[in-house]
């Protein structure tokens, strides 16, 4: 009675040990270059920590300093602002150009192609190009709006035209969710179609009625991740933003702030205080859509 | 797609894949030279172009000067906050070209060695020193950095332009109702349409935006006390007068303005071109018009500065410094020094001086250097260097955090968003804030506050 | 599925005029780019809109000096970036490539207690945003860089230092990456279960498995990591901005910020023949690659 199931049990150990020897190369790298630096991270967060000497714990009197910080509440609203006006713009977007590139036409390929073209460019370079497209005296966009008459703003620095502007670069690099949209609209089941031709529905209830019920997996999916790199934008306004002159404030966002605590202020301790603060409100962000999802999202078979 | 496809599919990949490769095993390297049997130090130093071809001199005579040492230039981006993470990461270089305003807050960290224990031994002394150039190698009453090079900040001005509309281009304002005067007689637009041409433009290059307070005989820091001055009556006056140039040539005109700027180190350099026929610089302009403009015709005085003050016998003027440090952690400082006392020779100061186009540091110079110097206004830079009312960026540790916010502030300023009244006292607030955590951090770590 | 196009020819006309802006719109900053970088500095910085140089100006002749300037300029040394980015991408890809397939073939192919547990954990990972570990990085590279001292790995073997090299940006790839492992564990996850048992029936190990019958067949999966994975490298900033200090070991997009920022500024033509020289290599990939690497974000997004 016992003989078998000690064999079992071996047995059980063993493929453990197997897996545990497989995936053992993520398991060491994951605790070396991420839990190790998490828990460091964290622990810094309770330090006054200048990185030129070594820390002293202060307590939570990191967490406690960021209300009345205005350049964190600055940063904070901006990087809000920004994140809640281009993630729904960047997605309505990408469903629209997925609904039109998913219709049986010619050359939707090549199509497919012009949009997914920019996500490919090195946000450095594409940093550049839009800072030239800006430009108000020789960007290509105000030399547009002279041919209709139209004097255009300096994009880059009024402070009403900055985020607008960010937005506008966000919208060029759709290319990925359109792709992710588009495979998700050729495997909605045909008769989904037919039927809802039979019941004499007009395309754009198609469109509301079955294409997007039966996609909102990958969308959900989609604006997750989209949530994830939205939130953490840098390298693009570190670019275009950061002068020998000084910060444009409206250009200014969370990731930025918590780079320049971190490595030019010498402050890594509330730099790690917000990084924290960060991954919690993305944690508690994707739980509300987790959530919301369930209600919303529809799940064939389940 | 057909097999004829996948095949130059194919090819074209392994085509990319080969030249790839090809670029690995034969493109280029860092160069690296011989320095077997000698003690290597590596230096750090943020030049580039014409400027790090000047100091890679210096190096290049000092490893033949001798067998025993070999300095090995590394140019460094980002240098303050790169070097602050390499000490931080126990991994510094042996010296480091930062910027003299790093020095406070890296002394206070005791990231720096002190001269005051090394330097003696190589014949340095505070003494070699100009008067003004002094105070920013010290911090708290140690010797910290010997200065590699030194500029200070004077009014450059168009002399074409100053004859065009009749002003005397031998006369340049010496105060700053002048400076408006010739400000006004000098811009030039289109009615009502963009500007072709201003007098002053204080965005431009907007390197220093936080010294007008000095040319009206306030500060924005009092080390003494530690204590912030943003929100002093000369502050005040000197962010309204800077407003009053936005407002009579229109925000709107002005940014768009300043977006036809070409940028610095090119002939679209505004000055160069006319837009701006008075500016703000340090003597290192006369390089750029060397290379771009040579028959461009300047005038250098000391920047203007409130009625009253005026004082040519102590002119007011920024100074501001490349500094030479051995970081805490440099494995060799004997041999570090020893480079140190090299570049600080006279004929070593003075090569490096007249590539960068800027005053020497030492209180004594060659005739020969100030005959063939670059810039025909050196002796203007010389004269803030000797004078009492020469002022350096504020030493405090906070300073990189201060001047950032100030610099923010002031461009709001410059937009016409805010008015001084609305933004000068939370500044204050603010920047105190920065200096009262710096000397709290101080305290903790049991530093003399 | 696909639906079908308007039927009437005046909507189908309307579709493909939209269509095709809408596709202007997004190749247009590209296309400027180029255009800009075969002008003369005097023509870039105009107020008229033109593609191409005036007809004074020789195109090659401007656009050979623009790229020329851009290669043989000695404080941004392109040569020497490109060179430095190569090496980061090769040695990153084929690491992530490697161990992300064994990773995910542990998390697939092998039953075992914990295999759910280890991949949630893998997917959780992909929520943490960098910044939380951004900064600590750097102290974990320097506690490497201590421990061989300790052991006396250094300064015996220079060559094995961290900090101070390009190690930090591809090492931790060898130890795999979430999002690959992701991927390639669903593409197992629909290979049939047969392929294996009879090599086990067989008497064949794991490795044999992974090596033999595994590995070939996810071809297309392994290139699609790879990549991925080169696009990312390729482009990334952060990570050089806050490992490299040397300018000699700069990658590309860390080089070309150079011209951003600082004092010694360059003409906008220059900029973007910079630009174009890193887009171009990326751009080239995808042309060639176009149909795997689309297949390949459709097939992550979707199979969740």
């Amino acid at each position: 009675m016992t003989a078998p199931r000690a064999r079992a049990a071996r047995r059980d150990r063993r493929a453990i040990l197997t897996g545990l020897a497989w995936t053992s190369p993520w398991l060491f790298g994951a605790s070396l270059f991420m839990f190790l630096p998490m828990a460091l991270s964290l622990w810094y967060s309770f330090t006054d920590y200048p990185l030129i000497e070594e820390p002293i714990w202060t307590g939570t009197s990191n967490y406690a300093r960021m209300p009345d910080d205005p350049t964190f509440r600055r940063v904070v609203w901006n990087t809000a602002v920004y994140s809640a006006i281009s993630i729904p713009a960047c997605t309505v977007l990408s469903l629209v150009l997925a609904a039109l590139l998913s219709m049986r036409i010619r050359l939707a390929r090549f199509f497919q192609a012009c949009i997914f073209v920019p996500t490919l460019v090195p946000l450095v370079a594409s940093a550049m190009v839009w800072m030239w497209l800006f430009n108000g005296e020789f960007g290509l966009i105000n030399r547009l709006l002279a041919l209709v008459g139209v004097r255009g703003p300096t994009w880059l620095v009024d402070q009403q035209w900055v985020l607008p502007s960010l937005v506008v670069m966000s919208l060029w690099s759709v290319g990925q969710s359109v792709v992710i949209y588009i495979a998700a609209i050729h495997e909605v089941p045909r008769q989904l179609y037919e039927a809802a031709v039979l019941d004499g529905m007009s395309p754009l209830r198609r469109f509301f009625h079955v294409t997007l019920p039966m996609i909102s997996p990958a969308i959900l999916f989609n604006v997750i991740v989209m949530l994830i790199n939205t939130v953490q934008i840098f390298a693009v306004p570190y670019v275009m933003f950061k002068r020998p002159d000084g910060q444009n404030p409206a250009g200014h966002f969370y990731t930025m702030y918590l780079y320049e605590n971190a490595f030019v202020y010498g402050q890594m301790g509330y730099a790690c205080a917000m990084a924290w603060l960060q991954l919690l409100v993305i944690l508690a962000l994707t739980a509300v859509m987790f959530i919301g999802g369930r209600r919303l999202v529809y799940y064939r078979g389940g | 797609m057909t097999s004829a496809g996948e095949i130059t599919r194919r090819g074209a990949l392994g085509l990319m894949a080969a030249g790839g490769a090809g670029f690995l095993v034969f493109g280029p390297r860092g160069q690296r030279a011989d320095t077997r049997g000698r003690i290597v130090l590596d230096y750090w130093e943020k030049w580039t172009r014409h400027e790090g071809d000047a100091m890679m001199r210096v190096v290049d005579a000092f490893n033949q000067s001798q067998s025993r040492i070999f300095v090995r230039y590394l140019i460094t981006a980002d240098i303050g906050q790169k070097s602050l993470v390499a000490i931080a990461g126990g991994a510094p270089p042996d010296l480091i070209g930062l910027y003299a305003y790093n020095v406070p807050p890296y002394a206070e960290s005791n990231a720096l060695m002190s001269f005051d224990d090394l330097a003696p031994a190589f014949g340095l002394s505070l003494g070699q020193y100009a008067p003004g150039v002094r105070q920013v190698m010290q911090h708290r009453g140690r010797w910290w950095a010997s200065v590699n090079t030194a500029g200070s900040v004077a009014l450059y001005y168009n002399k074409r332009a100053f004859r065009e509309v009749g002003l005397d281009p031998d006369r340049p304002p010496t105060t700053l109702p002048e400076l408006d005067d010739a400000h006004r007689r000098l811009v030039k637009a289109r009615d009502k349409g963009p500007l072709e041409r201003v007098g002053f433009f204080h965005p431009e290059p907007g390197w220093w935006s936080w010294l007008w307070a000095y040319h009206f005989g306030g500060s924005i820091y009092d080390a003494q006390a530690d204590r912030s001055l943003v929100d002093s009556p000369e502050n005040h006056a000197a962010m309204a007068w800077m407003q009053s140039y936005a407002r009579d040539l229109g925000p709107d005109r002005c940014k768009a303005f300043k977006e036809s700027f070409g940028n610095y180190f090119t002939p679209e350099n505004p000055f160069l071109t006319g837009k701006v026929a008075m500016i703000i610089q340090g003597p290192w302009l006369a390089n750029l018009v060397t290379a771009f403009a040579p028959d461009f015709d300047y005038g250098v005085a000391p920047f203007p500065v409130a009625p009253g003050l005026s004082d040519p016998a102590a002119p007011v003027g920024l100074i501001d410094t490349d500094v030479l440090v051995i970081p805490r952690g440099a494995r060799h400082p004997e041999a570090s020094m020893e480079f140190v006392a090299w570049t600080q020779r006279q004929d070593m100061t003075e090569l490096l001086a007249s590539a960068h186009c800027k005053p020497s540091p030492l209180a004594s110079t060659s005739p020969a250097f100030r005959a063939t110097h670059p810039n025909r206004g050196i002796g203007v830079h010389y004269d803030i260097f000797q004078s009492p009312r020469a002022f350096v960026p504020p030493q405090t540790r906070a300073w990189q955090q201060f001047k950032d916010e100030v610099d923010t502030m002031v461009q709001r300023l410059w937009r016409l968003e805010v008015s001084p009244e609305a933004a000068l006292p939370p500044l204050e607030r603010r920047t105190q804030g920065f200096i009262d955590r710096a000397a709290e951090e101080r305290r903790r770590r049991g530093g003399a506050s | 599925m696909t639906t079908d196009a308007p039927r009437s020819p005046v909507a189908h006309a309307l579709l493909y005029v939209l269509l095709a802006s809408v596709a202007l719109t997004f190749v247009m900053p590209l296309v400027w780019m180029i255009a800009t970088s075969v002008k003369p500095e005097s023509q870039a910085a105009s107020q008229r809109i033109t593609l191409l140089p005036d007809p004074a100006s020789s195109l090659p002749g401007v656009a050979q000096e623009n790229y020329a300037r851009v290669w043989n300029d000695r404080a941004v040394e392109f040569p020497l970036y490109l060179r430095n980015t190569l090496i980061v991408a090769v040695l990153s890809v084929v690491g992530m490539t490697f161990s992300s397939a064994a990773v995910a073939y542990g998390l697939s192919r092998v039953r075992w207690r914990g295999r759910g547990a280890v991949m949630a954990l893998v997917l959780a990972t992909m929520m943490i945003p960098f910044p939380v570990i951004m900064a600590p990085l750097y102290v974990v590279f320097r506690g490497i860089d201590q421990t061989m001292e300790s052991v006396g790995l250094l300064p015996r073997f220079e060559s094995l230092r961290m900090i101070g090299s390009l190690k930090p940006l591809w090492v931790p790839a060898w130890f795999g990456g979430a999002f690959n492992i992701f991927l390639l564990r669903q593409f197992y996850m629909g290979l049939p279960r047969e392929l294996d048992e009879a090599a086990r029936i067989d008497g064949c190990s794991h490795w044999r498995i992974f090596w033999t019958i595994i590995l070939p067949l996810s071809r297309p999966a392994l290139a699609v990591v790879a990549l991925f994975h080169f696009i990312y490298v390729w482009n990334d900033f952060v990570g050089p901005l806050i490992f490299l200090t040397d300018r000699d070991q700069f990658t590309l997009a860390l080089g070309l910020q150079l011209y951003q920022g600082q004092a010694g500024n360059t003409p906008w033509n220059l900029l973007m023949a910079a630009s174009t020289l890193v887009v171009a290599p990326v751009l080239l990939l995808f042309m060639v690659t176009q149909r795997t690497l689309v297949g390949g974000i459709a097939s992550a997004g979707l199979k969740d």
